[in-house]
């Protein structure tokens, strides 16, 4: 309980931030709502002149970002973006934040099993994501309730704004198995940034070729927010996938990180 | 029943050596000492005792449990302090020595404030504001707060005055009186000296050599110094026994070992101005093993 509360402690400054950020992103994209909303026809005008991929790549459609589920789906990919990067960054730095600090002596002296530390430090950092999460979905859909002039369909709204959650989960699985792996990494953000936009690219790259087999190769793609928009559901086998890619993770960032040597600063 | 056992502990790291055949014990109430120069195994030794890193063979106990499978439960009583200390720098020392506290079954809050007391710590610091000196009280508190059974101590005294030297020296002979038993690596040889009962030498993996410091001492080793009326000539101490010879001039030192008869015949045919013969002290028999 102890480190729990240490690296919850820890952690707290850059959460709140994180959590401001991500609101104050998503108040500035619904901000442009009312002029997509106002203006579908002109709008569809500007979409034929883009090549394809774009329109694939980033599942833009006219006559579907006028609503608010469909706008959504359009601008929540850049917030899972976002989601994504403060999760690899949380789940790689609770554990190498010990080594580049040189405090890994201090704590794995302590009477504690390493996969206490573990468990420990993983929580913390799962129970900053479920705070963001949370505090990110009451906000977009108190914005987006805001921001509508008619009545919308609030079940794919949710289960888009769940994807955020989900994908940070898998995400900071990656991270910690990362840590875990890895004896000293002294550049986080560098290393999650080029991570999470890696595996975003490769989905719009997946979307474009229309090729659903490299939808695997991309958390991203695991919530596909077209087939939630179109029928309000995930898809089973992208789901298991995500469950297997967490588990496998955080399986591997235990396996590795009780047996391995801990060298001296 | 030993503190510590030490069995055929082998370590590598890769190819590279940390240690090769370490075996040695500690008996309870004792301080025991362990030297050796850089990169002998020392650190490779205590790390594997603190489960930090996994022996490639052998094995070690300390309190007659496996040092790896037990851990945790060997940790509750065992105070680690290493040569340089590292904690999280935007704590508070107050907080920082709480948060240790916070592992062990016990409550350690009065012994904070009389351990800091006594090594006129600030505990209102932030760790990134300490000196290395300063940090290194937070090292000591750290190891001695729940006052542990086995104090380890790795190259502990880098960064404290000699008066703080002293006065960390003073508490662990202490917390020795009150039968914490103490494992002190260095290479400086004058504070094992001053310390120790008994040293265990290690060279290049291997221990060489566990004895008392006096029978250390005491082992026939004599530090001559004498000065000759004419310049010396080496060739005079070509003699069975002497070692570490230096010539300049009239004056001529060496380490002799054996009988001392036999010295005081071979120098009484020399015409000499003065000669003292004395115990060498710890630093020269060291110097000695390591020739």
């Amino acid at each position: 309980m102890n480190i729990f509360l240490h690296e919850l402690r820890f952690y707290r400054k850059n959460t709140l931030l994180w959590i401001l950020s991500l609101c104050a992103g998503t108040l500035l994209l619904f901000w442009m709502y009312p002029a997509f909303a106002n203006n579908t026809v002109s709008l569809n005008e500007v979409l034929k002149n883009y090549p394809d991929f774009i329109q694939k790549g980033f599942g833009l459609s006219a006559d579907k970002i006028g609503t608010i589920p469909g706008f959504y789906s359009f601008i929540v990919t850049f917030l899972m973006l976002c989601g994504a990067v403060q999760a690899m960054m949380l789940g790689i730095s609770v554990l190498a934040k010990e080594a580049t600090g040189k405090t890994a002596d201090f704590l794995l002296t302590k009477p504690v099993t390493r996969s206490h530390v573990l468990s420990a430090k993983l929580l913390a950092v799962f129970t900053c994501i479920v705070i963001t999460s949370a505090a990110y979905i009451a906000t977009a859909s108190a914005i987006a309730t805001a921001v509508s002039n008619a009545p919308f369909d609030f079940k794919p709204f949710l289960m888009m704004s769940m994807a955020f959650f989900f994908l940070q989960v898998i995400f900071i699985a990656l991270g910690f198995m990362l840590g875990a792996v890895i004896p000293k990494i002294r550049s986080v953000l560098p290393l999650s940034l080029s991570i999470v936009f890696g595996f975003f690219i490769i989905g719009m790259v997946a979307a474009t070729l229309d090729q659903k087999n490299l939808y695997y190769l991309s958390p991203f793609k695991y919530f596909d927010t077209i087939t939630i928009l179109e029928k309000s559901t995930y898809q089973a086998s992208f789901m298991i996938m995500g469950v297997l890619v967490t588990t496998v993770a955080v399986f591997t960032g235990y396996m590795v990180y009780t047996r391995r040597d801990i060298h001296s600063a | 029943m030993s503190i510590v056992e030490v069995k055929n502990l082998k370590k590598y790291y890769g190819n590279a050596r940390g240690i090769e055949d370490v075996s040695f014990s500690m008996e309870e109430g004792e301080i025991f000492g362990f030297i050796g120069p850089n990169g002998a195994g020392k650190s490779t030794t205590i790390r594997t005792l603190l489960a930090l890193i996994h022996p490639t063979a052998g094995s070690a106990t300390i309190f007659g449990k496996d040092c790896i499978a037990h851990a945790p439960e060997i940790a509750q009583s065992v105070g680690y302090l290493p040569s340089e200390v590292f904690y999280y720098d935007g704590m508070r020392v107050l907080d920082l020595l709480k948060y240790s506290a916070s592992f062990y079954q016990k409550d350690c809050s009065g012994r904070i404030r009389e351990l800091a007391d006594r090594l006129d710590l600030d505990l209102k610091k932030k760790i990134d504001d300490l000196s290395f000196g300063n940090r290194k009280k937070v090292g000591i508190v750290q190891a001695l707060i729940h006052e542990p059974k086995l104090i380890v101590l790795d190259e502990p005294t880098a960064g404290l005055d000699p008066l703080m030297q002293q006065r960390f020296f003073d508490l662990l002979r202490e917390e020795n009186r009150k039968g914490a038993a103490v494992l002190f690596s260095s290479h400086v040889l004058s504070e094992v000296h001053k310390l120790c009962n008994r040293v265990a030498i290690i060279k290049e993996g291997r221990i060489i050599n566990v004895d008392t410091i006096s029978a250390l001492q005491e082992n026939g080793y004599k530090k001559v110094a004498l000065e000759t009326k004419a310049s010396a000539n080496e060739l005079d101490f070509a003699m069975e026994g002497i070692t570490s010879l230096s010539v300049q001039g009239s004056m001529v030192s060496f380490i002799y070992r054996g009988s001392v008869n036999g010295l005081l015949h071979r120098l009484a045919t020399l015409e000499l101005a003065n000669v003292t013969i004395e115990e060498p002290d710890l630093e020269e028999i060291f110097l000695h093993y390591y020739q």
